[in-house]
């Protein structure tokens, strides 16, 4: 009987180290915030739930940064961590609200759209938690995400998921993927309702401008890329056209399919008059064939195997020693986004988006992407948002 | 909380008691208890809203 009990204990014992031990850091990533400095751009935060108050103590509920310039004029909005296992989407967004400062027109900033998701991972691909983007005060530590909400917030997934409205039969996943749930309502499963704070957003601000900030596999064929819809697809033809004369890197439209439904760049021109784009860059941390999940990747994007491959020319993007680093990654989405911008004001000069201070790609390349940041310790209390 | 989630965990909470007392009631084999043990693991972790 007391060998019994000592034997019980002793596994009860080491059972609870486990869990410790695996799940404390899990409980700390779903808890931790990341401290955003507002830059002297923005001039109001809000939360999506005043838009879709189906989100109301959710976890899927977020900041929304809005910078409003010194004249009116056009409205644009940009989406980062529609995927939160795509930093590039989170930074480049975080780049604008820190640093943008409109003087035409308005912009609405969503740093982390599915908040849920930033606040999940992938244990399975041996994801890390975090990873630090090194600046000149120390490090700006983010949470990595998964590309899905996470279970904890929005649960049971269907057999299949029905798109709302369309119904077209789509994968269980994606029920959790805000990217396939656009254009959402305001009653449904949790990330219709986050998809929905947006859309209402752009059709009571009524916004011209849509950008949802991606990463994309180097061996997934859409890639490096626009992606627009029919009724986009001049501007975004023209922005990269110009990003390629004059900052001199690649980034080609790809059209938006009209018969793959719950997608950013398709539902929000269907379902409003707003303008969508997606950017996808490439980020070779999300290719299957890689060595580990590591920091390192995310932040130089080298790796020997996608070499092998680009010398079978098995990518769908130029890959060499240098990798693909975050602040090409970034810095390209900067350019893009401001292109975007200048080419809508040029054919909407009645609608002007004008917006200085943000840094271009060859700036990102040069200075890192955390010479953007300030450090949050040395910040006004009351200039902090945590998210 | 939907109520399927309400459902679901409170059938965990159910299955994590059977399985606390079929610990503490087994008296032979070690095996078991260690079986036991891990089966609980993912319901704790659900229960309290870890993983």
């Amino acid at each position: 009987m007391k060998r019994e009990g000592l034997v019980k204990s002793l596994l009860g014992a080491a059972t609870l180290g486990l869990l410790l031990w695996g799940g404390l850091p899990l409980y700390r990533h779903r808890h931790c915030d990341i401290a955003v400095v507002k830059g002297p751009g923005v001039t109001a935060v809000e939360r999506l739930s005043a838009y879709s108050p189906g989100l109301r103590n959710t976890v899927a509920d977020t900041s929304v940064f809005v910078l409003e310039g010194r004249e009116p004029g056009g409205k644009a909005i940009l989406l980062g961590d529609s995927h939160a296992n795509e930093p590039e989407g989170l930074l480049a967004s975080l780049i604008f609200i820190e640093n943008a400062v409109v003087e035409k027109g308005t912009l609405y900033v969503i740093p982390f759209f599915n908040n849920s998701a930033s606040r999940n991972t992938r244990p399975g691909d041996g994801y890390p938690l975090y990873f630090d983007v090194p600046t000149a005060w120390g490090a700006l530590r983010v949470r990595m995400g998964n590309r899905d909400a996470s279970p904890l917030d929005q649960w049971p997934d269907p057999d299949v998921y029905v798109h709302f409205p369309d119904r077209q039969l789509l994968s269980f996943i994606d029920v959790r993927n805000v990217n396939r749930t656009w254009p959402g309502r305001p009653n449904g499963p949790l990330m219709e309702r986050v998809t929905y704070g947006a859309m209402e957003i752009m059709r009571r601000e009524k916004v011209d401008v849509a950008v949802d900030i991606h990463g994309a596999e180097t061996m997934f064929p859409v890639t490096n890329c626009i992606v627009a819809p029919e009724k986009s697809v001049r501007i975004a033809t023209l922005a990269a056209l110009t990003v390629k004369a004059t900052e001199g890197f690649e980034n080609h439209v790809e059209p938006s399919p009209a018969g793959f439904r719950g997608l950013s760049h398709r539902e929000i021109g269907d379902a409003s008059d707003t303008l969508p784009f997606l950017l996808e860059a490439p980020i070779p941390f999300l290719d299957q064939p890689t060595g580990p999940k590591t920091t390192k990747l995310i932040l130089d994007g080298k790796d020997p195997f996608l070499l092998s491959l680009a010398k079978r020319k098995k990518l769908f993007v130029p890959y060499d020693e240098s990798g693909w680093p975050l602040e090409k990654r970034v810095g390209q989405h900067c350019s893009v986004i401001l292109e975007i911008l200048r080419q809508y004001s040029k054919r909407n000069p009645d609608k002007p988006i004008v917006v200085r201070g943000v840094p271009r790609y060859a700036e990102v390349l040069k200075n890192g992407v955390g010479y953007y940041f300030s450090d949050p310790k040395k910040a006004d209390a009351k200039s902090i948002v945590d998210n | 909380m939907p109520l399927v989630m309400i459902a679901y965990y409170a059938i965990a909470a159910f299955l994590l008691g059977l399985l606390g007392w079929n610990f503490v009631r087994e008296k032979k084999s070690p095996d078991n208890l260690i079986l036991y043990l891990l089966v609980m693991v993912p319901l704790i972790l659900r229960l309290l809203r870890v993983k």
